[in-house]
C-alpha cells in the first residue's frame, strides 16, 4: 500500500515563522488586528521512516508547526509548496467532533473525494479497525472510534508523511498500543510521521526523534537519548527538566504562563543565549 | 473531483440531517396549501388581486414561498461553515489537496440543492393541484421563470448564510446572523421602504400611489426577495411598477455574482 525508501529528506523547514492574528482591543476600530503568539524561526528537517516527535507544554506552538507543515498556513520557509504539501501529508488534528446522521464510510467517502485519485475506501477503514462500525451514525461513535475515523481521513492518499496532534488522547491503553503498532509499521514502509504530545513518556517508546518546542521556538531536537545527552539529564527526564535545562529556567520558578505574543528571540542552551 | 459531485456528497448530508424533519413539513405547508386555496375559484383576495390563471396562482404563492423556502435556506446553511470549523471536521477538509475555490462552490451547491430540491418536488405538486383545481397549466415560459427566479432567490439565501456562517465562530452568532438577514429582506424591508420613502419626501398614507410603488421597485432591488418578485412580474401584462427588465437582469446578476465571491474569498482565506 505504501512504498518503502531509503532515509530521504521528506519535507525541509527552514526559517518557518507564523505569528496568529488576533483581535487587538486596545484600538477603537473592530476590525484591527495584532500579531499574536505562533512559531518562530523553525528549521526542521523531515526524514522517510522516522517518528518524530513534536514535545512542549501547552501553547508552545505545536499546533501551529503542525498546520503551517500541512500547508493550511500559507507561510515561507518550506522546500514544498502548500499544494504539494496538502497532497503529500495526511493530518490528523486533535479531537474531532465527527457527528451527523451520516454514517462512517458516507463520511470518509466525502472526504476522499477531495483528492485526484480513487481511494479504497473499504481498506482504510479495515485498517483502522472501523470495519464493523462502517454503516454506524458518526453521533454514535464513541471518542475513540472518532479517534480512528480521523486517522483514516489522514491516510487517504498513501501520505509520505503522517501528521498527527496529539492522537493518543481518547484512546484506551489497547487502543494506544493498537495505534503505535500501525504508526512503527507505516515507518517501516518509509512513511515519515510527526506527532505531538505533551508528556515525553507517551512517546518514549514509540518515537526514533524528538524535537522540544517552547514558546514557539524550537529548542533542540535529536534522538531522545542524545537530547537527554547534550541537555545533561538523566533517563527519566521528563519534558519540564528537559525546558528548564534548554532554557535555563530554574524548575523552582516555573509558571504558568503560557508564550507571550510579544515574541522574541530567546533560543538559549544550558541558560546560554545562542 | 469536482465541484458537482463533491457537492452532491454534501446534498446528501443535509438532506438526511434532522432540520429536514422541520423544514419538509413547512415547506408543504406553505406551498402545497397555498396553491390549493389561491386555486379556489371562489377565492377573495385584498388589493383587488384577481386571480384567472395557473401562473397567477403561483405568482401570488410566491410569498409563500418567500417566507417558507427561505427559511429553508437558512436553516439548511446557517452553519454550513461553522458546524464543521467548531468540530475540527473543517481542519481535515482543509488539509486536503482541493482547491478552496472548488470547495467553495461544493459548499454552494450542496447547501443550494438541498433546498432547491424539495422546493422544486413540492412545486410539482403544486402544479397538479392547479391544474386539478383550476384546469389550467402555465405556459413553458412562465414555468422557466418562475423555476429560475425561485433558483435564484434560494441561490442567494444560500450563499449569504454560508458567507455569515463562515464568519461566525460560534452557533449563536451563527444562528443570529442567518435569522437576522432572513428577518430584516422577508419581514423589515417594507418598514425600510417605508422610511426610505417618508424621507424622499413621498406619502406613506396610501401605498398604491404611483410615487411610492416608483420607490418601492427601486427598494426591491437591493432585497433578493425584491428582485425575485420583479423576475416573476416580467411575465405578468396587468402589473407594472415602471421597472425595466435590464435593471432587474442586472439586480440579479449582482446578487449572485457579489455573495458567491465573497464567500469564495473568504473559504480562500480562511484559517481553520
Amino acid at each position: 500500500m505504501w512504498a518503502s525508501g531509503s532515509m530521504e529528506t521528506i519535507l525541509s523547514l527552514s526559517d518557518v515563522s507564523w505569528r496568529h492574528q488576533v483581535r487587538d482591543f486596545s484600538s477603537w476600530k473592530p476590525w484591527a488586528k495584532r500579531d499574536g503568539a505562533g512559531i518562530y524561526s523553525v528549521d526542521l528537517e523531515i526524514k522517510s521512516g522516522t517518528i518524530l516527535g513534536l514535545i512542549g507544554p501547552n501553547g508552545a506552538g505545536k499546533t501551529t508547526l503542525m498546520r503551517a507543515i500541512c500547508g493550511l498556513y500559507d507561510c515561507e520557509g518550506f522546500d514544498k509548496s502548500c499544494e504539494t504539501r496538502r497532497t503529500e501529508i495526511g493530518y490528523m488534528p486533535e479531537q474531532v467532533r465527527w457527528e451527523g446522521r451520516i454514517t462512517v464510510n458516507h463520511a470518509l467517502k466525502s472526504i476522499a473525494m477531495m483528492r485526484e485519485d480513487p481511494v479504497d475506501v473499504e481498506s482504510l477503514i479495515q485498517t483502522v479497525g472501523l470495519s464493523s462500525k462502517a454503516d454506524q451514525m458518526l453521533d454514535n461513535l464513541s471518542q475513540g472510534m472518532r479517534q480512528r475515523l480521523s486517522l483514516a481521513c489522514a491516510l487517504i492518499g498513501n501520505p509520505k508523511l503522517l501528521v498527527m496532534d496529539e492522537p493518543l488522547n481518547g484512546l484506551d491503553p489497547l487502543a494506544q498500543r493498537a495505534f503505535s503498532n500501525l504508526l512503527k509499521n507505516l515507518a517501516k514502509k518509509g512513511v515519515a510521521v510527526v506527532i505531538s504530545s505533551h508528556q515525553v513518556a507517551d512517546l518514549e517508546s514509540l518515537v526514533d526523534e524528538i524535537a522540544l518546542l517552547h514558546q514557539g521556538q524550537l529548542l533542540i531536537e535529536g534522538s531522545l537519548a542524545k537530547v537527554r545527552n547534550d541537555l545533561g539529564l538523566e533517563d527519566n527526564s521528563g519534558i519540564v527538566d528537559m525546558i528548564c535545562s534548554a532554557t535555563g529556567i530554574d524548575p523552582e520558578e516555573v509558571s504558568l504562563e503560557l508564550s507571550r505574543d510579544s515574541m522574541l528571540p530567546f533560543k538559549s542552551l544550558g541558560g546560554e543565549e545562542e | 473531483m469536482n465541484a458537482i459531485s463533491l457537492g452532491v456528497q454534501i446534498m446528501k448530508e443535509r438532506l438526511t440531517a434532522g432540520r429536514m424533519m422541520v423544514i419538509w413539513p413547512l415547506l408543504a405547508m406553505f406551498i402545497l396549501f397555498s396553491s390549493w386555496g389561491l386555486s379556489d375559484p371562489k377565492v377573495t383576495l385584498p388589493a383587488s388581486i384577481v386571480i384567472d390563471s395557473a401562473y397567477d396562482v403561483m405568482f401570488v404563492s410566491t410569498a409563500f414561498i418567500i417566507f417558507s423556502a427561505t427559511l429553508g435556506a437558512v436553516l439548511i446553511s446557517f452553519d454550513g461553515v461553522s458546524r464543521d470549523r467548531l468540530s475540527g471536521v473543517l481542519e481535515v477538509k482543509l488539509s486536503q489537496p482541493i482547491n478552496r475555490s472548488v470547495f467553495a462552490k461544493s459548499l454552494l451547491f450542496g447547501h443550494w440543492s438541498a433546498i432547491f430540491l424539495p422546493v422544486m418536488v413540492l412545486n410539482l405538486v403544486s402544479l397538479f393541484v392547479i391544474w386539478y383545481r383550476l384546469d389550467d397549466l402555465p405556459s413553458i415560459e412562465e414555468l422557466f421563470i418562475h423555476t429560475l427566479g425561485t433558483a435564484l432567490l434560494l441561490l442567494w439565501y444560500t450563499s449569504i448564510q454560508l458567507l455569515a456562517s463562515s464568519w461566525a465562530k460560534d452557533m449563536g452568532s451563527s444562528i443570529a446572523v442567518g435569522l437576522g438577514v432572513w428577518m430584516i429582506f422577508t419581514l423589515l424591508w417594507l418598514v425600510l421602504t417605508t422610511v426610505v420613502a417618508g424621507l424622499s419626501g413621498v406619502g406613506v398614507d396610501d401605498l398604491n400611489s404611483a410615487e411610492y410603488v416608483k420607490i418601492d421597485a427601486i427598494m426591491d432591488l437591493f432585497s433578493p426577495n425584491g428582485v425575485y418578485h420583479h423576475l416573476l412580474e416580467m411575465p405578468l401584462d396587468d402589473v407594472d411598477r415602471g421597472m425595466s427588465p435590464l435593471y432587474t437582469s442586472i439586480a440579479a446578476i449582482l446578487w449572485s455574482i457579489i455573495p458567491i465571491h465573497l464567500f469564495t474569498r473568504r473559504i480562500e482565506r480562511l484559517k481553520p
